[in-house]
């Protein structure tokens, strides 16, 4: 094979974008608290010192909530707006669209502070319950992507056949709609659950007292001899994440060719 | 053709798509156990008064009534009528006896009485045996004849069929026009059919309404608008026809003389004569009305000469365009090929042949 500069370019890329990836799991066994090169030898230790903290079931137990709170919400949220942006035309409908997408690509730091003005303004006090608002926000256009996809691939002549065959609209969305939707409805749920667990500036801003897993690994780097237990705990994030999304993308995939669809486009 | 009772009617229907004007007036009665096809270019609003039958699309003025009773404000699920839709919308997640079935949901009988009326539907269909399948995995024939069983399994007073056929081959087609014409006698239910396809409308059809720019030109049996078309615009989207230029040298209740370009003066009834809808006057004339003259031919009809412009090899057929009489006028006509008639070359003086009663007078 060639090295063409354009080659060398991609696996430069490449490098550059999982290398640091690929170093987790390499220190989260090396048996030595010092993070360098060359590796010292093999061990699992750090998993269990990192299980043995208080504080991370803690994050996680509040991690778990949020985003399993998140996901159903967002979801649920996005279902609606799918269904209207794919299925009926109305004015203002251009307009609503982007402002729904937007959190997007809005920076998640003008997201954050905002919510938090406006909160302590009203008087809510900080905690996991907050966290979940903003990241509803975020998630939000996540789940209205991908259940558009969804929507866009189901046939519209299916929900008139079905009324046409003596059904209601409620029950054609119970038979017909929601069966073909269905894969699409489990990806945003684990897609919305993954951007939520990820998430950190919000997490930070608006847990007041409360520790979520982005904020208590982020607070751990503090401690140098804590560093390996989190290169553990990163470990187990990554396999967490890349599963997830594998998962999620399998349904959206299954979803558009069980309603005859062709794809048009997604998130791996 | 005896009296049938009327299954639908439309009162002057019009309806808009905001200040678009899709029905302009539609007043047509469609009969009980009638195969009855609305024909058109795409955007004549054939599809639109098929969906206003089905309750898909609500009309803004007049009223749409089906079997004796007006029908504005019954919704879809509660019209008597059932659809067999383009695409087929067969449910994907679901079996092709679930398919079939789908419409018993809420009939009272019992599921072993279900499963035999879907058995029934299917076998009807030519799809025995099938019900197991995923309806996923049927090739584009099959879709339709499961369309057609969970259509048909309802006992609808009227069967709604929106271009079923567009989406098949030819072959294919031509094998389901005939299935659906046995189809329709054997269960005596009212067919109306969408089509744009005039062949496909002229063979399946006891009557056809066609469209143009949401109004009905002319609504007639096959034969009828075929040999004497209403307006030009009928007679052009229905197979080929010549228009020779002509002027109208006199008109009484006995006819009309006309002086034809090329072909002289003709004197036409009054049924060749539809009402007039403005425009020049021409003459139009059928291809397979002329016929080109071998040597020890003699013409029953009347003649002229012309010269041999284009030819058109077909097989079974071969058309001819030909320069009438020295003049500019140029006519297709269509000779069937068999043996002892040789495919005549380009250039080739001829006589052809014609028939004062095959023609129609538009103006």
């Amino acid at each position: 094979m060639r090295a063409s500069p354009l080659r060398v370019y991609a696996l430069a890329y490449l490098v550059f974008l999982y290398a640091p990836i690929v170093l987790l799991p390499l220190f989260a066994f090396n048996d030595s608290r010092v993070i360098a090169f060359p590796l010292s030898g093999f061990t699992t230790a750090w998993f269990g010192e990192m299980w043995a903290d208080a504080q991370l079931h803690n994050a996680l137990r509040n991690s778990l909530i949020t985003s399993g709170s998140v996901a159903v919400l967002s979801t649920a949220l996005g279902l609606f707006a799918a269904r209207a942006s794919t299925r009926f035309r109305f004015p203002g409908k251009a307009g609503a669209m982007g402002l729904i997408m937007l959190p997007l690509v809005l920076p998640e730091m003008i997201v954050a502070m905002s919510l938090l003005v406006v909160l302590l303004a009203v008087g809510v006090s900080l905690s996991i319950f907050t966290v979940i608002l903003g990241h509803v926000l975020i998630c939000t256009p996540f789940a209205v992507a991908i259940l558009s996809s969804a929507f866009q691939s189901l046939d519209q002549s299916l929900e008139e056949a079905a009324y046409d065959l003596g059904e209601t609209p409620l029950s054609t969305f119970r038979l017909v709609i929601l069966p073909l939707v269905m894969p699409g409805i489990v990806a945003s749920l684990l897609i919305c659950f993954t951007v939520s667990l990820d998430e950190f500036i919000i997490a930070y801003f608006l847990a007041g007292s409360e520790t979520l897993l982005s904020v208590y690994i982020y607070g751990q780097f503090r401690f140098p001899s804590k560093v390996p237990a989190i290169m553990a705990l990163g470990t187990i994030l990554v396999l967490l994440s890349i599963s997830l999304l594998a998962i999620a993308e399998y349904f959206r995939r299954r979803g558009i060719a069980r309603s005859g669809g062709t794809d048009t486009g997604g998130f791996l | 053709m005896t009296a049938r009772p009327t299954m639908i009617e439309f009162r002057n229907v019009h309806k808009y798509y905001g200040d678009y004007h899709a029905l302009r007036g539609i007043d047509a009665t469609i009969r009980a156990g009638e195969f009855f096809s609305l024909l058109g270019p795409s955007g004549c609003g054939k599809t639109t008064l098929l969906r206003t039958i089905a309750g898909f699309e609500g009309i803004d003025r007049g009223a749409v009534l089906i079997d004796g009773r007006d029908v504005a404000g019954v919704p879809a699920n509660r019209r008597p009528t059932n659809m067999v839709f383009q695409s087929y919308a067969i449910f994907p997640h679901l079996s092709v006896e679930q398919n079939v079935g789908f419409g018993l949901r809420r009939d009272p009988r019992s599921a072993a009485d279900k499963a035999r009326a879907v058995e029934e539907a299917l076998e009807m269909v030519g799809l025995k045996g099938y019900g197991k399948r995923a309806a996923h995995a049927l090739s584009g024939g099959q879709r339709q004849r499961v369309a057609l069983a969970r259509a048909l399994i309802l006992k609808p007073k009227v069967l709604l069929l929106d271009e079923p056929l567009s989406a098949l081959d030819k072959k294919m087609r031509e094998q389901m026009q005939v299935e659906l014409i046995k189809l329709q006698r054997q269960v005596g239910i009212t067919f109306i059919l969408v089509t744009h396809d005039q062949e496909e409308a002229l063979v399946m059809s006891d009557r056809i309404a066609v469209m143009f720019e949401g109004q009905i030109a002319q609504l007639a049996d096959p034969e009828t608008l075929y040999r004497r078309p209403a307006t030009r615009q009928v007679a052009d989207f229905i197979g080929t026809m010549n228009f020779i230029p002509c002027q109208v040298l006199s008109e009484d209740a006995s006819g009309h003389e006309v002086e034809a370009r090329g072909l002289g003066r003709v004197r036409l009834d009054p049924a060749q004569v539809p009402a007039p809808r403005g425009g020049d006057p021409v003459v139009g004339l059928r291809p397979e009305t002329l016929t080109l003259l071998y040597p020890g031919q003699t013409a029953h009809d009347r003649e002229v000469d012309g010269i041999i412009d284009e030819v058109i090899y077909f097989g079974d057929m071969t058309y001819y365009d030909v320069y009438l009489g020295g003049t500019d006028v140029e006519v297709r006509l269509s000779m069937r090929n068999v043996p002892g008639r040789p495919v005549l070359d380009v250039g080739t003086k001829v006589d052809v042949a014609w028939s004062p009663e095959a023609l129609v007078l538009f103006r």
